[in-house]
């Protein structure tokens, strides 16, 4: 063997016991997830697929899943976007310090936000007092699908923000100030040099989003309603209230193919091979 | 013209700031609902006292579950942190085919709604038998964790220069012994900052202990979310009041840390 060949063989071997470790802990249970949905006691078998095919529940909690999905991107997109561009506005050192207040909130847990929101939200919460103070009201804001976008869009922000802000940082100032130069104002620079730039970021950050929002379950659980149960509450009921491993597998895997076709979007955006690199950044 | 460039600005800043008030919100009120004075949750508070407080650290059940989120916690960074660093050297440094594949396998978590990992061990551990509570845990815990802490060393590992590594190397030191003395410590601070991100998720992480959790091994996180489901208790609050200090010291530790890399 080639010295050099030799060399990253040894190179290599520091990932071995991290490749191992996830190939029992990882591949391993999510494989047997798979051939799971796949057999029943007679062996291959798609009958668990044809079930929930079939079934209207898992339909209606589909379409629920998609609105709500697709919903918290958007709103987060709408939210996101001028946080990322107020922040690639600031001078670093003042960027670092609304840096922090973002990741407050992004590393605060699910439950403390979800409880946050059931008291803002409730009844007789601080919205509905402020309401009724203008004769308004009260609203039903909680255990509905309101309730879920405010939690949902106010977890799923930071993430938008991150991937649009390295864009929009990355971008050369040059350009802006050519555009201001030839007499173009503020507004007509975002709109033509500024938005059409940022639109890879924009993008990859709808995905990862999206990804993150199909895999729901705290959030719908605690602030939503029965019109707003969603995909990962289906298996959890399949698997641990109705004890059936197998159509509750079948349903996982249809989650997992999703979340993997919106990962393998993101990686071409990002281009494949520096995808650890951007991860990173 | 010029008005309206700077009323376009004034309208975004405001609108940015919003937003991050919004983000803020949860954070703002659960600390002072935590030190009101009524037995009942609500915003604005009522009166001044620990009350919430006191409840919880006389509360055993709620102090053994915190423990144990603890425990798991620092088993599952300690495990994290001795897979990971390795893993991120290897796919940084290496050149070996198939390095990408194997960074994609090792960060499939990420991608991987975590209720598809959550009923994976579910069932994993049904087959095999696995029994221990903290051990369903933590070996959980740690397939979740490790796409952080290797994407997090990866970078710190990617801003150092490999000449410094090269040079120890053709000293005639081996590379075990190069990556130990010399690529170890001068990625520690992405290393300390990894392994915080590491604990937190850990230490807060609901999905998929809601599902490996056997009936005794409850966590702080599973037994604030059935509370929150079955009968909001208040000392919630308390515990949320802790919960957003420690994630806010952790970010704040981290910005130092990562502070103290960039001179490089």
């Amino acid at each position: 063997m080639k010295p050099e060949t030799l060399e990253q063989l040894r190179t290599a071997a520091f990932a071995l016991p991290a490749a191992l470790f996830m190939l029992v802990m990882m591949a391993v249970p999510l494989g047997s997830v798979i051939a799971q949905s796949l057999s029943d006691e007679t062996g291959f078998s798609l009958s668990a697929y044809a079930k929930i095919a079939q079934s209207d529940l898992f339909l209606r909690v589909t379409i629920s899943t998609l609105q709500i999905a697709i919903g918290g991107t958007v709103v987060a997109l709408l939210l996101g976007y001028p946080i990322a561009y107020f922040l690639a506005k600031q001078p670093p050192r003042r960027r670092a310090v609304w840096m922090i207040l973002i990741l407050i909130p992004f590393w605060t847990s699910a439950l403390v936000k979800s409880f946050a929101f059931t008291v803002l939200l409730g009844h007789a919460g601080i919205i509905n007092t402020l309401l009724g103070d203008i004769g308004l009201g009260p609203y039903k804001l909680l255990f509905n699908r309101i309730g879920v976008m405010v939690g949902m869009s106010h977890f799923l922000v930071p993430f938008m923000v991150f991937p649009i802000l390295t864009n929009l940082t990355g971008q050369p100032p040059e350009l802006a100030k050519a555009a201001s130069i030839m007499g173009a104002g503020k507004l007509r620079i975002f709109l033509t040099v500024t938005l059409p730039l940022s639109l890879p970021g924009v993008v990859s950050g709808a995905l990862l989003v999206f990804i993150l929002a199909l895999g729901f379950y705290i959030v719908p659980k605690l602030l939503g309603g029965r019109q707003d149960v969603m995909l990962s509450s289906l298996v959890d009921f399949y698997a641990r209230e109705l004890i059936d491993w197998q159509v509750s597998s079948a349903i996982a895997v249809i989650l997992m193919i999703a979340a993997l076709i919106a990962a393998v979007l993101l990686a071409q955006i990002r281009g494949g091979a520096s995808i650890l690199s951007k991860e990173a950044s | 013209m010029e008005q309206a460039t700077s009323g376009w600005r004034r309208t975004v800043n405001l609108l940015a700031i919003v937003f991050i008030a919004f983000l803020l919100l949860p954070s703002l009120i659960v600390v002072p609902m935590s030190f009101g004075n009524s037995d009942q949750i609500i915003f604005p508070p009522k009166g001044f006292s620990v009350r919430m407080f006191e409840k919880y650290f006389s509360d055993s059940g709620w102090i053994a579950a915190t423990l144990l989120s603890l425990r798991v916690a620092i088993w599952t960074t300690v495990l994290s942190v001795c897979l990971g660093v390795p893993a991120a050297y290897a796919l940084v440094r290496g050149r070996f085919p198939g390095r990408r594949v194997l960074a994609l396998f090792l960060l499939t978590p990420i991608m991987v709604p975590s209720v598809v990992l959550a009923l994976a061990f579910y069932v994993f551990y049904f087959r095999i038998d696995l029994t221990q509570g903290e051990l369903r845990l933590v070996l959980a815990h740690c397939v979740a964790t490790l796409p952080f802490i290797i994407v997090t060393a990866a970078a710190g590992i990617q801003g150092t220069d490999p000449n410094i590594e090269r040079a120890a190397m053709v000293m005639g030191a081996g590379r075990l012994y190069v990556f130990r003395t010399v690529t170890v410590p001068l990625v520690m601070p992405s290393i300390i900052a990894g392994a915080l991100f590491t604990f937190l998720i850990s230490f807060d992480e609901i999905i998929i202990s809601l599902f490996v959790a056997r009936a005794g091994d409850t966590t702080l996180p599973v037994k604030m979310f059935s509370s929150l489901v079955f009968e909001v208790s208040p000392v919630l609050a308390a515990i949320s009041t802790m919960l957003t200090f420690l994630s806010a010291a952790i970010c704040i530790v981290i910005a130092l840390v990562q502070k103290g890399e960039d001179p490089k």
